[in-house]
């Protein structure tokens, strides 16, 4: 704004300002609003998201998600096995034939997701030591493990569960071994991010007494980092429970194959039957392990 | 006066001191607690190997190197496809651009509706809520598969799918921005007489426009990187191209496609940072 000269009215001189200030926003809103409008008719061409496909579609969404509802019978809902040990159809005891079948392959992925988390937290913690920049041995040793940790966590689980499945063939070790770098990958870069927020005061005072490198992680800056560990590394076992749950999707373990199966091959019952079960132990999970969460931090707060 | 060196020390003075200063050896309890949770955790590592036969890993060393020997070395580049590839990339962008636009219209309504200032019947917010918990719940390729049932093989089950897993992810995240905001600028605009879409207009909107957006960009971000993998159930995108060439054992094409992947959401990453730093200033989210 150009300083007032004698005899000019201050205000007009700002309401010129404060026009042309808002010309020139407009001028750049009306862009990047023109440039968002033509991604969007873009990508509405390029994902044939077209009227007539729409039409033909979503009524079709309607038709499956019916067709996948289980079907009560109310005065049937509690009934037992018949005479010939099968349930009436109806009943929930119909709609979860298979329920000790299920229960096992969530049991399965539960405990595909605790050994991952397990691993990559393992391995997480001594890989965040290296990459975080204050306290790495040596610049380059940063450098690496940071690039390392971005590979880990930029290919997707099911991509690493893939080429595992060819590596080490179909069954959950593929699963645990992607979830496991992938983890790795995301748990790192939050330890490293924990660690350079460290007070470097007992590293100091560690290595004034001649500890050495692993002597001053261990006693110096772990106890520090440790409560913020445990929280992200439940946190990271939240996700990858629902992981687990999904790379069964190209034979690595856990209830993915069923679920891939039953999608796949049927239109009825099962396939909620199968989707409640999933869901209903990711939000069980994930109730849990926020309430231990709280817990962790808090007991933090109160120190 | 000699200096102390350890051989002074006898056990008595030990347990003198032990018994003055119970604290400095630490509590003999936490100990047991600490030796106890180890020994489960690495218990209950050693079973999961022997369960899930980890051993399997030192039997694949023939498999695994022609695998990764294939990743490395690239072979008949002329013969790739390249059309292919890039027009699947851009259909990946695509889905995931419009499953996150059409994602943020939904989840602009429905936060309303999940959140507690907002919403004042319980009833209704709770079922929202636990609707979402479904959304969100289930993963995007299970969505992607889902659909691909429904509507047919192709990128509109994957817009579909970002889509559902957007609305989760984005509701909640709105409904807890809109619960946090400052209740001051609201009741100035209400005392005005405003009807409840001003009210919104120009008591919400301006608190929490940067917040929304910040939040959908990195959702589309994340939305790149999920809709890479819908393919691999035949929702559209890149993912049908990985799974074709990944089942033919081109590794090479394979690694070729996912680091085009890792730059184009690198570009998405850089991009968005830009926009937010607009529209939000340095210090947002």
């Amino acid at each position: 704004m150009p300083p007032i000269q004698p005899g000019q009215d201050p205000v007009a001189l700002f309401e010129a300002h404060r026009a042309e200030i808002r010309r020139q926003k407009l001028w750049i809103n009306l862009l990047l609003l023109g440039g968002f409008v033509a991604m969007l008719l873009w990508s509405i061409d390029v994902s044939r998201f077209w009227p007539d496909r729409l039409a033909a579609g979503v009524p079709r969404i309607f038709e499956y998600f019916g067709s996948v509802l289980p079907s009560f019978q109310w005065d049937l809902l509690f009934e037992t096995r018949n005479a010939e040990g099968r349930f009436p159809p109806g009943s929930i005891g119909f709609w979860y034939n298979d329920f000790w079948k299920y229960l096992a392959l969530i049991w399965e992925t539960i405990l595909m997701a605790i050994t991952a988390t397990l691993i990559a937290t393992a391995l997480s913690v001594v890989l965040s030591f290296l990459a975080a920049r204050n306290l790495t041995p040596a610049p380059w040793v940063s450098t690496a493990a940071r690039r390392f940790l971005e590979f880990c966590r930029g290919v997707p689980e099911i991509l690493f569960a893939l080429i595992f499945v060819f590596a080490v063939g179909i069954g959950p070790l593929a699963g645990i071994l992607a979830i496991t770098i992938h983890a790795t990958g995301a748990l790192g870069k939050l330890f490293a991010e924990v660690n350079e927020n460290a007070s470097m005061k007992p590293v100091d005072g560690l290595t004034a007494v001649g500890g050495t490198w692993a002597q001053r992680m261990r006693y110096g800056v772990l106890p520090q980092v440790l409560p913020n560990f445990t929280s992200y590394a439940l946190w990271r076992f939240e996700i990858n429970v629902r992981a687990s749950a999904v790379v069964g999707f190209v034979g690595a373990g856990g209830i993915g194959a069923e679920l891939n199966h039953v999608i796949s091959f049927y239109s009825d019952d099962r396939v909620t039957a199968v989707l409640l079960l999933v869901v209903l132990t990711v939000t069980a999970i994930d109730l849990m392990s926020e309430r231990a969460r709280h817990a962790l931090i808090g007991k933090e707060a109160l120190k | 006066m000699t200096a102390l060196s350890f051989a002074d020390i006898t056990d008595d003075d030990v347990r003198a001191v032990r018994q003055s200063h119970p604290q400095a050896f630490g509590d003999p309890v936490m100990r047991m607690v600490r030796i106890a949770s180890w020994t489960i955790v690495i218990g209950y590592l050693l079973y999961s190997f022997h369960l899930f036969e980890f051993a399997k890993i030192f039997d694949s060393s023939e498999r695994a190197w022609r695998l990764v020997s294939r990743i490395f070395y690239w072979q008949d580049m002329a013969s790739w496809h390249y059309d292919q590839i890039y027009v699947g990339i851009a259909q990946t962008v695509a889905m995931a651009f419009l499953g996150t636009f059409l994602g943020t219209i939904f989840a602009l309504g429905i936060g309303f509706l999940a959140a507690k200032n907002t919403m004042p019947f319980g009833v209704i917010r709770h079922a929202v809520r636990r609707l979402l918990d479904v959304f969100r719940g289930i993963d995007g390729v299970v969505w992607g598969l889902v659909f691909v049932r429904a509507v047919g093989l192709g990128p509109l089950a994957g817009v579909l799918a970002i889509w559902i897993s957007d609305v989760g992810n984005l509701s909640k995240l709105y409904s807890e921005a809109i619960e946090n905001i400052d209740r001051k600028q609201v009741e100035g605009v209400r005392a005005t007489g405003a009807d409840p879409a001003r009210i919104i207009r120009y008591g919400y909107l301006p608190q929490i426009f940067p917040v929304f957006l910040s939040l959908s960009l990195y959702s589309f971000e994340s939305s790149t990187r999920s809709a890479t993998i819908l393919g691999l159930v035949g929702a559209g995108g890149v993912g049908m191209i990985i799974i074709e060439r990944f089942r033919a054992g081109m590794f090479d094409q394979v690694a070729f496609v996912v680091l085009n992947i890792l730059i184009v959401i690198a570009v998405i990453d850089w991009g968005s940072g830009l926009i937010r730093k607009r529209f939000i200033g340095e210090r947002g989210h």
